[in-house]
């Protein structure tokens, strides 16, 4: 049975910044929404469905798709909202248009958490209520506990964590699209406060403000639009265990897994991939991604993650808008492959890896080519 | 073009109003075993999982997916969670039916639940409301579905009596559910004698509020039969919104259900839903928007509701009979009431229901809906 292929006809993305406290949820959503179909020739009418991510906890608001339908542009269109990361909210989008049913599907993701008086009220209300929740179990102490472990079994240290920090701040700072005031060096990063030994602050992703926009096609329409589509050839996903202390120590299965489905439906592994968009919650959390996605063995995920192929972006470390994370780093390799450097090597195929929950419980992996 | 999909197994938890003895992980539990045990197959089987709940802020639990993982067994596997209000659950089923229709499964288990004696449900409503303009005067989704009602009466000349019959029919049918908690048939009387809570909405227009999980499983045409020799096809599936503060929106007539009816029947080859369907499953927050759903989906012209209801033809023994479950009056964990009509559906159609078996069903129309009464969609099952 032959489904038609799904391509990515454009992006749009608003400046990722700690607070954009001039703007509401829907300024940033209509932002991209009404930026997306630049140049593509393509209007709202053309658009068959909207799927959105976001957190209803994060907005402060039950149902709050709801409230953002007109900025999203869905009135009168099918509309769903995955409370998960962007990235899901692509995969659906992707199952609608090979089932068959639409042709055009706009995928949008936003993040106010600068509206949150405490982020880790927001990590603390997803761990499991009865027994993790009174003592206080949490996405910092998940994920420090993360860290000292890989430290302990691969000698990795705070000032290599630091490194690889302080080069993914400098990327962003290049790239334009994340508000930087001053970009931290390696021992800024150290000196930053303590949040979960052996985690400094700043090994933990920052939390910004933002919103992605993406216009998703048959391979058809997205290649007669004339511009250079990338087309999506795999996607898999995995769910690990909530019990955190029964997680494998030092991997991350689910990535292994997600990989595996991806590359499998791909005909390519991901780490044959040429350039790697990858989300993470703390510098070690990259570094167990990159062991899953097959870029690294195991305890040697620093290696890869300072070659010049993992996240040029500066992936999620100094930009992390919780629920749209991971569809930026689709956005974002969409457009390493779509309009590459001059003279540089031209990418062709790129590994894109989205996560969720405390200590990155679910995970997902995306392959895209031009 | 994508696969048939069909439903292959269903389950339901005996819904009440408070569910002391189990966590909103176990309560997730029994009505996956359920839909597993009666679609033959153990979690291994199944390739993708999605989960589907009311607003997080009904049980206070963030991303509650990422918990009952553990409780059903779908560590490891594809899991993800769609939610819509009041039409989660069958915003979760489209997803479900999406994923198994476009190929990145072959069985996908959806499982839809709230359990909404762990919240402040009135409270959690109100958050809706748009935090600068319409918090001031949020009360709720009570006041804001009277103006419905009202606008139906001032228009139409419908009465407080065709609403109540609608109470009326639903909750008599409710009483052979075996999985409902409420059953106690009432009069049209009782029904206009109860204590008014938000006028013309009265103490018996409203169901109850309950605690409850259901879970089908969606297959593809290639394994369905591994399961049942008789699954429930799904023929069409949709499901629209309209903005939200729109002031065009019509309050006689549900436009997105409209729309979503009209694309569904066009892909299930539905021409005289009067005359075509054998039955019919609505989810009915309030009795009154039983009638808007019955001319949305054009069981009746525009405004004909009441004399719909009047006639009798809803009734079990009427042509077109709606609710034979009993609807959300017999039971309303409303996350879950989307999966639990789209159950009651395909059961008639696999000649199995549990409540009132339609006989002879073959075709059956299954609608639900949410959000803030703007998200709205329906499906076509037959055998």
């Amino acid at each position: 049975m032959s489904m038609p292929r799904v391509g990515i006809v454009s992006t749009s993305m608003t400046q990722l910044r700690p607070a954009w406290d001039s703007a509401q949820h829907i300024d940033l959503i209509s932002a991209v929404v009404l930026d997306v179909f630049k140049g593509t020739g393509l209007t709202l009418d053309d658009v068959d469905f909207i799927i959105d991510s976001g957190s209803d906890v994060l907005d402060g608001r039950s149902i709050s798709n709801c409230g953002f339908l007109g900025a999203l542009g869905a009135h009168h269109k099918e509309e769903a909202r995955v409370e998960e990361d962007g990235l899901w909210a692509a995969l659906y989008g992707v199952n609608k248009i090979r089932a068959g049913s639409s042709s055009v599907g706009l995928i949008v993701a936003y993040s106010k958490p600068s509206e949150s008086r405490d982020i880790d009220l927001y990590w603390g209300s997803m761990v499991e209520p009865f027994y993790q929740r009174p003592v206080g179990f949490g996405q910092k102490a998940a994920l420090g506990m993360q860290a000292q472990r890989y430290f302990a079994a691969h000698g990795i240290k705070d000032t290599d964590a630091a490194a690889l920090v302080a080069r993914r701040w400098a990327a962003a700072a290049e790239g334009g699209q994340v508000a930087i005031d001053a970009v931290p060096d390696a021992d800024t990063v150290l000196a930053s406060a303590e949040a979960a030994a052996p985690l400094t602050d700043l090994m933990i992703s920052r939390p910004v403000d933002g919103a992605v926009a993406m216009l998703l096609s048959t391979e058809d329409i997205a290649v007669r639009l004339g511009r250079a589509p990338a087309i999506i050839t795999g996607i898999g996903t995995s769910m690990e265990t909530h019990a955190f202390s029964a997680r494998s120590a030092n991997q991350l299965e689910s990535v292994a897994k997600a990989a595996a489905m991806a590359g499998a439906k791909a005909g390519w592994k991901p780490s044959e991939a040429d350039v790697a968009e990858v989300s993470a919650s703390s510098a070690v959390g990259e570094l167990l991604v990159l062991e899953g996605l097959g870029l690294a063995d195991a305890g040697k995920g620093l290696d890869a993650a300072m070659s010049d192929k993992v996240n040029r972006s500066g992936g999620a470390l100094p930009a992390d808008p919780l629920m749209a994370t991971g569809l930026v780093r689709l956005a974002e390799a969409y457009r390493q492959l779509s309009q590459p450097h001059p003279g540089a090597d031209a990418p062709r195929r790129a590994v894109v890896h989205g996560t969720g929950g405390v200590a990155m419980q679910t995970n997902c992996v995306f392959t895209l080519e031009v | 073009m994508g696969r048939e999909v069909g439903i292959v197994g269903v389950g339901q938890t005996h819904h009440s109003r408070r569910r002391t003895d189990v966590s909103q992980a176990g309560l997730v539990r029994e009505a996956v075993n359920r839909a597993l045990a009666d679609a033959k197959l153990s979690m291994d089987e199944i390739d993708t999982v999605v989960v589907a709940t009311g607003p997080v802020l009904f049980a206070a639990v963030n991303q509650p997916e990422k918990w009952v993982v553990d409780a059903i067994g779908a560590q490891g596997k594809s899991v993800v969670r769609v939610t819509s209000g009041g039409g989660a659950g069958f915003a979760g089923a489209l997803a479900g039916y999406y994923q198994v229709a476009g190929g990145y499964s072959e069985r996908t288990l959806v499982v839809a639940y709230d359990k909404l004696s762990e919240g402040q449900l009135q409270y959690s409503i109100s958050t809706l409301y748009d935090p600068f303009w319409g918090r001031e005067f949020a009360v709720g989704i009570m006041g804001f579905s009277a103006a419905y009602w009202r606008a139906r009466m001032d228009v139409l000349g419908h009465t407080e009596e065709a609403a109540a019959m609608v109470s009326v029919k639903n909750r008599k049918n409710s009483i052979a559910n075996p999985y409902a908690h409420v059953k106690k048939e009432v009069t049209v009387e009782d029904v206009l004698n109860s204590k008014p809570l938000c006028w013309p909405i009265k103490l018996l227009d409203v169901p109850p509020i309950s605690d409850g999980a259901a879970a089908i499983v969606l297959a593809n045409d290639k394994v369905a039969h591994h399961s049942t020799t008789r699954p429930a096809w799904i023929r069409g599936i949709a499901y629209c919104c309209e903005a939200d503060n729109a002031p065009e929106r019509s309050l006689m007539l549900s436009e997105p259900l409209a729309i979503a009816a009209k694309r569904v029947y066009r892909a299930a080859g539905i021409t005289n839903p009067r005359r075509q369907f054998d039955v019919v499953e609505l989810q009915e927050p309030y009795s009154c928007f039983e009638l808007n759903y019955y001319e949305s989906l054009g069981l009746c012209p525009p405004g004909e509701a009441a004399e719909l209801v009047a006639s009798g033809a809803t009734q079990l023994d009427g042509d077109i009979p709606v609710n034979p479950s009993g609807g959300c009056m017999g039971a309303n964990p409303i996350g879950a009431v989307g999966v639990i009509r789209l159950i009651e559906g395909a059961t008639q159609v696999m000649g199995r229901n549990e409540s009132h078996q339609i006989k002879g069903a073959k075709t059956a129309l299954v609608q639900s809906g949410g959000g803030w009464a703007n998200l709205r969609g329906c499906a076509v099952l037959s055998a």
